[in-house]
């Protein structure tokens, strides 16, 4: 046995000791002069580690992002494709706690719990978001975009697109003046329509589920606003009602609550194939894209309750121990460009999500143009612009996030 | 009849894959799909990415089967044939390997793997790889060797027959099939790997497994059917060029010594 | 030294990737975390696993039972049945019987998982047929059999998974095997029951025995399949571990490094007691 010991860690020295020694690849640009940037940058591969699990969007990135990267800055991007953002997280933190200086990641596309972990870590490259050229387009005054989960962003990550929570129903199946409008609606619907409703259970990597609960936690307790800081009194309040309200019409859902739909796609197919009536999505498209990816049927139209739809933006942001850092760089500016933020809402292109910029700062007259063009085109499957407007509120402050999923976890999924 | 009820139960998983994968926008309860498209196979075919990951995942279960081979040989040999005292415990540290959960190992071995510059690097797939492979590699070939008569061997040797010509007239002869089914464990259990090859990997070597999962998580059925029946070709091609070879019985492999 | 020489390649490189990343898993699970900077060892996340606290820790004994279920299940249900087809075509299995029982090895897990699912889902391919002849009115009409409660989707596609599996395992025994004995006995008059007690059973007790041990084992640590086809509570012990692990919640990847460890401790402890018993019999 010791002398097993005694291999183990020799072998473990051995193993370390012939680690390449990583010389490292930053420092050869200054973030002020973009130009040296731009140079340093040509002829490197970004690696781009982002959720793959949708044809439209990987087809959306490569055909748009991928060619003009090649084309006009001789950038080739590396998109990696993966199943869950917390898998490229813990790449990243892994690769921490080796002390490994030339990571595998360049750029990831995160969104706020990841961010809060990343963030906690010490492991995002810093003071770059605002430096690079197109930020002149973003709205940081914006607590939606200075924050993200309610974490104050800190120029650590660049915001990409905005998304709002909205539900899905199919035309041909139901009447838009019969839809619920508050979530007090939707659980008397629900129990009309035994089994013909359900949620996505929260839990990381399901925010949308997430963010479901705590729309009721809004409606319920009367007000968003009072969720952007954390009061444990005003939790320890409201949250029991929170779970009354959700047990109560748990029976009534589909499969009587047992289960619960682990993702949005799931979602999607048991929408899709008439086991539910409604769906969720995020898009400015609303069911757009998705109807183009052929995953619900073509009628499906996107809705909005009178309040409470939480609404967000979403980041890209950039390992500390990044290789290509300069490629990154300039794959985050690229993706702000008028041109691109254009592209990505129309529902042909299948990315489908909100604007990351603030429109009102663009000034050219083409630009603007198009912008605007895309705007008047986002497809008959959205919700209309003005109930999107008026519905929405920001998120609540970051820790509301765990605390939401496990409470939900136990006293609904668990339950008594 | 039975045969042919066999049939349909064999061809059922690959056709309820190929109709969902030519299929697009097809939901409950209509039986079949209105349209038939080969969409999703030109779409995965069109992307680099997908064929560079056909070629990787061969090569890589390919070179892992056959490395466990070569390594577990000697070892199978040794534990099928012989007695010794530490055998139990040999036993059970090649025995460790194959009940220590993926998850396990793959966590601590992608720290490991980073901190040797081997994450994300072939050398350090196939490391990653052997560790499931080459335990249930020896376990098939030690229980063929149980059962194997050295006699054979021994008198070829006293009738002057050099080491290297015994191996390949007798050894390999007789072993064939337990050969065949352990490089085609091995093979398999390579190739449908996602775990070790996602945490060693890094992310950075894409195996078809890794891109399914990820096609999984996006839940678009035509998607993923098309991407597994991508992956479930070598194998069956294998398969069912290797079934003529694994169907023989017994008794032929002793009359062609 | 002949011997060593034959282990040595096979035991080193085992023990020393196994032992080395063992090593690192052992310490995540005590705490040793430096990336959020606490060095510190304890006991933390597996006293929060045995009393049932923390964020993985309050499910953790439902998931052991529900893996304990599903993992015994399909194994001894694969066994039987492997025991069942490996008699039956003991004497002479036709070319197309192999190749039958090989065929669904080429299927990984995670395609036969896809497949099931899209075959038994309440809205897949047998429930628009039936939804399309009129014999069910609504999805909700056709039975749960995955994503169910209780893991009979999951065990349904182990079953079809691993009956081949030791099938073959048992049949790659049988062939280097002659049929003396099994004649001598037909010719002293046993039944086909005798027979398959008296000679083909202890043949192919050791290899069934340790080949039901790499069944057990594969499904107790497994991830995809019950990720796939599980529902959300309770969940087995892998997909516990690993949701815990890749939590953004830095602190539940101590549960989840420490919950795999308990996986392998258990199947470890299973496997010696089968393997003493199995010694006793003699």
């Amino acid at each position: 046995m010791k002398r097993l010991i005694f291999a183990l860690l020799v072998f473990s020295m051995l193993l370390a000791a012939c680690a390449p020694k990583s010389d490292s690849a930053t420092a050869d640009f200054d973030l002020a002069d973009w130009d040296s940037v731009l140079a340093a940058a040509d002829g490197q591969t970004v690696t781009w580690y982002m959720w793959g699990g949708s044809d439209s969007i990987n087809a959306y990135v490569d055909n748009f992002y991928g060619v003009a990267l090649k084309e006009r800055y001789n950038v080739t991007l590396n998109r990696v494709p993966v199943a869950d953002a917390a898998d490229y997280i813990n790449q990243v933190l892994s690769e921490k706690e080796a002390g490994v200086e030339n990571g595998a990641v360049d750029l990831m596309w995160i969104n706020g719990e990841n961010f809060f972990t990343l963030k906690q870590a010490e492991m995002l490259y810093a003071d770059w978001a605002q430096a690079i050229p197109n930020s002149a387009f973003v709205d940081w005054g914006n607590p939606a975009i200075n924050r993200d989960f309610g974490e104050p962003v800190e120029d650590l990550e660049s915001p990409w697109s905005s998304a709002q929570f909205q539900f899905i129903y199919d035309s041909a199946r139901m009447d838009a003046d019969s839809l619920p409008r508050s979530y007090a609606d939707l659980a008397t619907w629900a129990c009309e329509h035994p089994g013909r409703f359900t949620y996505i259970a929260p839990g990381p990597g399901a925010f949308q589920g997430t963010r479901f609960v705590k729309g009721a936690l809004f409606e319920i307790s009367g007000d968003a606003a009072q969720w952007g800081t954390v009061d444990e009194a005003l939790w320890d309040e409201w949250s029991p009602k929170v779970w009354d309200y959700f047990n109560k019409f748990k029976t009534c859902l589909w499969r009587e609550g047992e289960t619960y739909p682990k993702d949005e796609y799931e979602l999607h197919s048991l929408f899709a194939n008439n086991e539910v009536d409604f769906s969720i999505t995020q898009a400015i498209v609303g069911a757009g894209a998705l109807i183009d990816e052929g995953l619900v049927p073509t009628t499906s139209r996107a809705f909005v309750f009178d309040n409470y739809m939480i609404g967000d933006f979403n980041y890209v942001a950039i390992p500390s121990n990044a290789s290509n850092k300069a490629a990154a760089l300039v794959l985050a500016n690229l993706i702000l460009d008028p041109e691109f933020q254009a592209a990505q809402v129309l529902p042909e292109n299948g990315f489908g999500l909100g604007f990351g910029i603030d429109v009102t700062r663009v000034t050219d007259p083409d630009q603007v143009a198009v912008l605007e063009d895309a705007l008047a085109n986002l497809g008959e499957a959205a919700t209309p612009a003005e109930d999107m407007a008026k519905s929405l509120v920001g998120d609540a402050a970051s820790p509301y996030q765990s605390m939401v999923e496990e409470g939900w976890r136990e006293n609904v999924l668990i339950g008594q | 009849m039975k045969k042919l009820l066999i049939w349909i139960a064999l061809l059922a998983p690959l056709l309820t894959l190929g109709l969902f994968a030519l299929s697009k926008g097809w939901f409950y309860p209509e039986p079949f799909p209105a349209q038939l498209t080969p969409e999703a196979f030109s779409r995965l075919i069109s992307d680099t990415r997908t064929l560079k990951a056909i070629i990787d995942s061969l090569l890589l279960a390919v070179l892992v089967s056959l490395l466990s081979l070569i390594i577990g040989y000697p070892a199978a040999r040794a534990i099928g044939t012989q007695d010794f005292p530490a055998k139990k415990y040999v036993w059970l540290a090649i025995f460790l390997p194959t009940v220590v959960p993926p998850l396990a190992i793959g966590m601590g071995m992608s720290i490991l793997a980073l901190q040797t510059g081997l994450s994300g690097t072939p050398f350090g797939i196939i490391l990653a790889h052997i560790v499931p492979t080459l335990p249930y590699t020896v376990f098939t070939l030690a229980g063929v060797f149980a059962r194997y008569d050295e006699n054979y061997e021994y008198q070829a040797l006293a009738l002057g027959a050099s080491p290297t010509r015994i191996f390949f007239a007798i050894t390999l002869h007789l072993l064939a099939p337990g050969l065949a089914v352990a490089g085609l464990f091995a093979f398999l259990i390579s190739w449908s790997q996602y775990l070790l090859t996602l945490l060693v990997g890094g992310g950075r070597v894409l195996t078809l497994p890794v891109l399914l999962f990820s096609a999984v998580s996006g839940g678009n059925p035509t998607t993923i059917s098309a991407l597994s029946l991508l992956f479930l070709a070598p194998p069956v091609l294998i398969i069912a060029a290797t079934a003529r070879f694994l169907g023989e019985n017994p008794n032929s492999v002793h009359e062609r010594i | 030294m002949k011997l060593k020489r034959s282990l040595a390649p096979t035991l080193l490189i085992l023990t020393l990737l196994l032992g080395a990343s063992l090593l690192y898993g052992l310490m995540q699970s005590l705490g040793y975390l430096t990336i959020i900077g606490e060095k510190e060892l304890s006991l933390t996340a597996y006293q929060n696993l045995i009393s049932g606290q923390g964020t993985a820790g309050r499910e953790f004994w439902a998931s052991l039972g529900f893996s304990l279920w599903v993992s015994i299940v399909s194994t001894i249900l694969s066994a039987i049945g492997a025991l069942f087809l490996a008699t039956l075509l003991n004497r002479r299995p036709s070319n197309f019987d192999t190749f039958a029982l090989n065929w669904n090895l080429a299927f990984p897990h995670l395609v036969w998982g896809v497949f099931m699912l899209l075959l038994l889902a309440q809205s897949g391919l047998l429930a628009r047929w039936a939804g399309a002849l009129g014999i069910i009115q609504s999805p909700a009409d056709f039975p749960v059999l995955v994503r169910d409660r209780y893991g009979i989707g999951i065990i349904l596609t182990y079953l079809g998974k691993e009956i081949p599996f030791l099938t073959l395992l048992i049949l790659a025994l049988l062939r280097t095997q002659s049929d003396g004995y099994l004649l001598v006995a037909q010719n002293l008059g046993a039944n086909a029951w005798q027979r398959f007690r008296l000679v083909t059973l202890p043949l192919v007790r050791p290899a069934l025995v340790s080949g039901s041990l790499l069944v057990f084992a594969y499904i107790f640590g497994a991830y995809e399949v019950p990720a796939l086809l599980g529902v959300r509570y309770p969940r087995t012990l892998p997909v516990l571990a690993l949701e815990s692990f890749t939590n953004p919640d830095l602190r539940a990847r101590a549960e989840g490094m420490a919950i795999s460890l308990i996986i392998a401790f258990i199947v470890l402890m299973i496997a010696g007691f089968a393997r003493a018993k199995e010694e006793l019999q003699g």
